[in-house]
């Protein structure tokens, strides 16, 4: 261990731990469930989570090696040329205590909240192929260890994981379907002293695959259950590589991230202790889910953190063109204002969901997760595109970086979840509590509540006549700052419609919602939006507040998305009122029907005749 | 005088004519139709004598009692017969057929009874196979004379002019319709010339043009034409066109063989597809080996005017206990696959028909096969097994009915011969 991380670790333990502890309330669900209700709990998000004095000079300590170190001694080129990491620089990144960020300090990692650690990947995922190494290692290969392993296994495990000295790897996707739980094919059979499972099968895709000493894997296990029955299920693992009969494949050549090291991993008859099960066998499901949860939000400070480099390094600012500075003209300044934009959105929606993870009680925020991931993936790539755009014929060519971010940033769509499916579970998420409210309310009636039937009737009322919307966020009492005011009440007025029109889907769909995915996606992207809203609201007000450098800039990047966000909002909004006809769903899934019944482009040629 | 006049001018007409054609074979229409009216300026008191002439005789046949007149045109067709007749010997084929044609052409400048010999040749086109050939068609309404017919005032244009000629174009014109053949721009060209525009001829052309091309790819399952004629492409063509699934899978179990063994014994081998799709086989996979499946058949299918017969293996519907409609709630790492919630879809979301759907038992695979026999099907049986081995510890029950020769069958006499060859025991004991 070098001395660096030494040092990083006494400037640690220097200050104290805060609230930063494992607790094991449980989890509830965080700020955006309110918001299909139509409701804005203030105190979720106002104000903006901060941290303490001391724990941003910790951090900032931090910050600096590991800046130096990626402006220094990382050439991502090479690394993406080559398709390798150097060792020296895996070394460099071990030395610096970056494969133990989260890990807690009893264990030997730097024990970082999730706010610090999402400052890190602002800097780590400067090269995307190091932050989805570091990102397979910890945010859940170990993950699984880490939240759900027992005190053995962390005491076992996690000192070596922390150091770097081993690698760990997540190994659930197999052949088939990544988010499927029936396509596991991976059997653990029980041997006949029920000391050990003998393991069997293949996983696909496993990132650090070839590089990784210990291994989560999930894998079939027969369980007896209540009553009697015997069933397979889902039990999660810890494999060292060590135990035998682990094999992996080459590595895959890829698009993007070509550095990070991808491949197959084979298990065959792999003995491993009964000890070595997280959680318990048959509970692999639910371990599973919570890793894939929990490691999610990072990728907006990692994607915020990628586009602030693209606008600082930018070449577009020298060029010219008709005598006139390329910066002069106004399509290539919009560009630039969309990615100070996204990379402000991001930013503020990352930070203000690692907060809100750090605060007591752990809340569940793994819907707020989800948003950030989406909303950044995408964002990345627009900003990254929009770069490379700006430059031209240039942005194209292998001489400059562009190239290279576009293709890494494509995965952050992909992976950890595609986007598509992220938005159902956000949607869905929702909708379940917004109907389990919306069902009680309804019994409620049923059973001569009168009161309830009232209030329903009451506010439909207000509705229909036009009701000024006041959740609290200006005015009298309010927590935003005046020069945001007209953000805030968009923003108010865009819940409360929300609410309503989440009510209004309820209504009509009931429980097949499930199955309405484009309505789902609407919904989503709506709810991605007033989160986002949210936390540049949040985030500007305090900053005005507190006089931050530049807030009035802050300002204009939050006025300037509310006031799109929201008219994209009611759009949307507008069209899930509309019926199946009306909105175009119906001629869109005919249009696909036909396409894929056939399973080809169907028009004529533009050239064919019939006579 | 008048008579000599008219002979000259027709022959002069005939000759521009002729000599126009030829300079203009690409049809060049507006600029041949200005010369050829600079010609008919001269021709105008000659057409009138003839076109009276024509109608006097008109008249006369028209006078006739109506059991006459019928009598009448088939007593003149009989020399033109002659004309196709003459071909007895030789084959009857396209060019026998415009031979025919050309001979009645040249025989006779002003082509007299070319509506007798149209009408004749019409009745021929289905013997020599013609009747959907539309160069010949077009051959036929070139034997019409060019330009004659055309109104050259508001008067004849008001009435059908030459009502007898423009009948029997547009008796041309309906065997072709009825035969599905779309005319092309030589035709629109002949008849333009022949009857001019507006004439009843040409409004057919037009109301053919509006229609064919817009009903032409109207069938979205069209059976090529003609069929494939090797049995096992027409195997190939009938269960995907069955099937319908494009990753279906079709093998061919056996390929139709005769041999002579040593013993001069024949032995003939009728061929076997099958086909089946990935679904079927996980179907057939998860199937409980405890039931049996059954193969039944033949049943009927018809390709135009071919019948084929074809056989399926499929299990019993499961009863209702052994269904499995519970999605497992562990099932995607992602997102939710159902809600845990009480209320129901609106009827105003609701767009699904209701439909009362009898429950049927899945059909695991779909096969043809030369001879319907069960020693035939359990080949193919045999052969299933190698891509579905849950078939070899499945009891299979044959389930066939008398074979398609038992049917009575309305086959064509032209396409009987398509008919896939089946043999007589079909139901067979074990």
């Amino acid at each position: 261990m070098s001395g660096l991380s030494l040092l990083l670790r006494a400037a640690r333990a220097a200050f104290p731990a805060g609230t930063r502890q494992l607790r094991t309330a449980s989890p509830s669900l965080a700020y955006a469930k309110e918001l299909f209700l139509g409701k804005m709990p203030r105190e979720e998000v106002f104000p903006y989570p901060e941290i303490s004095k001391d724990e941003l000079e910790e951090i900032n300590q931090f910050v600096g090696p590991v800046e130096k170190f990626f402006n220094e001694e990382v050439d991502s080129k090479k690394i993406d040329q080559e398709a390798k990491i150097p060792p020296e620089t895996l070394k460099g990144l071990k030395s610096l205590g970056l494969f133990g960020m989260q890990i807690p300090e009893e264990y030997g990692g730097l024990g970082l909240s999730n706010t610090m650690y999402a400052r890190l990947g602002e800097i780590t995922s400067l090269d995307g192929s190091i932050a989805v190494t570091l990102a397979a290692h910890q945010a859940i290969g170990l993950k699984g260890i880490l939240i759900a392993g027992t005190e053995e296994q962390k005491a076992k495990y996690l000192p070596r994981l922390a150091s770097g000295e081993h690698i760990a790897a997540f190994c659930l996707t197999e052949p088939g379907s990544g988010s499927d739980a029936a396509s596991i094919q991976t059997r653990a059979t029980m041997s006949e002293d029920g000391k050990s499972f003998l393991l069997n099968g293949s996983k696909v895709w496993i990132s650090n695959g070839g590089l990784a000493d210990i291994f989560t894997v999930f894998a079939k296990t027969q369980v007896v259950d209540k009553d009697g029955a015997k069933k397979d299920k889902i039990t999660a693992f810890i494999v060292e590589r060590a135990f035998g009969g682990v094999t992996n494949g080459k590595p895959e050549d890829k698009l993007g991230i070509r550095g990070s090291n991808t491949c197959e991993v084979h298990f065959e008859n792999t003995k491993v202790p009964v000890e070595n099960v997280i959680g318990e066998v048959g509970g692999g499901f639910k371990v599973a889910m919570n890793i894939l949860n929990s490691g999610r939000f990072s990728m907006g400070s990692g994607a915020a953190g990628m586009i602030k480099k693209l606008i600082g390094s930018e070449y577009g600012f020298k060029k010219k063109q008709f005598n006139k500075k390329l910066c002069d003209f106004g399509l290539i300044q919009e560009k630039f204002t969309l990615m100070a934009q996204k990379a402000y959105v991001m930013e503020s929606m990352a930070y203000l969901t690692a907060g809100m993870m750090d605060r007591p009680g752990e809340p569940d925020c793994s819907v707020e997760a989800a948003m950030v991931k989406i909303f950044s993936s995408e964002g990345a790539w627009t900003c990254v595109s929009e770069a490379l755009q700006v430059l031209g014929g240039l942005g194209y060519m292998k001489d400059y970086p562009y190239e290279r971010y576009l293709r890494d940033s494509r995965i952050l769509m992909i992976f950890e979840g595609t986007n598509e499916i992220l938005r159902m579970y956000v949607a869905l998420t929702g909708m379940q509590y917004a109907g389990k409210i919306l069902t009680e309310k309804i019994k409620d009636i049923k059973k001569g509540g009168v009161g309830t039937a009232l209030q329903m009737l009451a506010s439909k009322l207000r509705d229909s006549v036009g009701r000024k919307v006041d959740l609290g966020l200006v005015g009298e009492g309010g927590v935003t700052h005046c020069s945001l005011e007209e953000s805030a009440k968009k923003l108010e007025e865009n819940i409360y419609y929300f609410g309503i029109t989440v009510e209004g889907l309820l209504r009509r769909f009931g429980k097949t919602i499930v199955d309405e995915q484009l309505i789902l996606k609407r919904v989503a992207d709506t709810v991605i939006n007033l989160y986002g809203m949210t936390a540049t609201i949040s985030r500007a007000s305090r900053s005005i507040s507190i006089g931050l450098h530049n807030h009035d800039h802050e300002v204009l990047l939050t006025n300037i998305f509310c006031t799109e966000a929201y008219f994209k909002n009611n759009y949307t909004m507008t069209q899930l009122e509309k019926y199946a006809d009306e909105n175009l769903d119906d001629s869109i899934k005919k249009v696909a029907q036909q396409v894929l019944e056939k399973r080809a482009y169907l028009c004529s040629h533009p050239l064919d005749r019939t006579f | 005088m008048n008579y000599v006049r008219k002979l000259l001018l027709a022959r002069e007409l005939a000759a521009g004519l002729g000599i126009l054609r030829r300079a203009a074979p690409r049809r060049d229409f507006p600029q041949l139709q200005g010369l050829i009216c600079a010609q008919c300026f001269r021709a105008v008191p000659a057409r009138s004598i003839q076109s009276s002439a024509i109608r006097a005789r008109a008249e006369l046949t028209s006078s006739a009692k109506s059991g006459k007149e019928e009598e009448s045109r088939s007593g003149a067709l009989m020399p033109f017969q002659e004309l196709f007749e003459g071909d007895r010997k030789g084959d009857k084929d396209k060019a026998s057929f415009t031979r025919a044609v050309e001979i009645f052409c040249q025989r006779d400048i002003r082509r007299r009874g070319h509506v007798e010999f149209i009408y004749a040749a019409l009745k021929k086109m289905p013997e020599y196979g013609l009747e959907r050939d539309l160069e010949v068609y077009n051959k036929i309404l070139d034997v019409f004379p060019k330009e004659v017919f055309v109104p050259r005032n508001f008067i004849q244009k008001i009435f059908t002019h030459y009502p007898r000629q423009q009948e029997c174009a547009l008796h041309v014109l309906q065997q072709m319709e009825d035969n599905g053949v779309t005319p092309n721009y030589q035709t629109k060209f002949l008849l333009l010339q022949i009857f001019g525009e507006k004439s009843r001829a040409i409004r057919k052309y037009w109301r053919i043009m509006y229609w064919f091309p817009k009903l032409k790819h109207a069938n979205p399952y069209p059976v090529p034409d003609p069929l494939p004629q090797d049995p096992i492409d027409l195997a190939r063509f009938t269960l995907q066109r069955i099937a319908a699934d494009l990753s279906a899978k079709v093998t061919v179990y056996q390929m139709a063989l005769t041999d002579i063994t040593d013993a001069g014994k024949e032995i003939t081998q009728p061929h076997i597809v099958g086909i089946q799709s990935p679904d079927q086989q996980d179907l057939l996979a998860h199937h409980n080996p405890d039931r049996p499946v059954f193969v039944e058949g033949p049943f009927r299918l018809w390709l135009k005017k071919t019948c084929v017969y074809y056989y399926i293996l499929r299990g019993d519907p499961l009863p209702p206990e052994e269904r499995e409609d519970v999605i497992d709630p562990e099932r995607n790492f992602y997102c939710p696959l159902s809600l845990d919630l009480d209320l129901d879809q609106g009827i105003w979301d609701d767009e699904e028909f209701d439909v009362d759907e009898v429950v049927e038992g899945p059909i695991f695979a779909i096969c043809m096969a030369g001879a319907g026999d069960q020693n035939t099907l359990a080949k193919w049986i045999l052969g299933l097994q190698h891509t579905n081995p849950v078939l070899s510890q499945v009891p299979v029950v044959f389930q066939l009915t008398p074979g398609p020769d038992e049917l009575p069958l309305a086959t064509d006499s032209e396409n009987g011969e398509e008919e896939i060859p089946q043999s007589q025991h079909a139901k067979q004991e074990l």
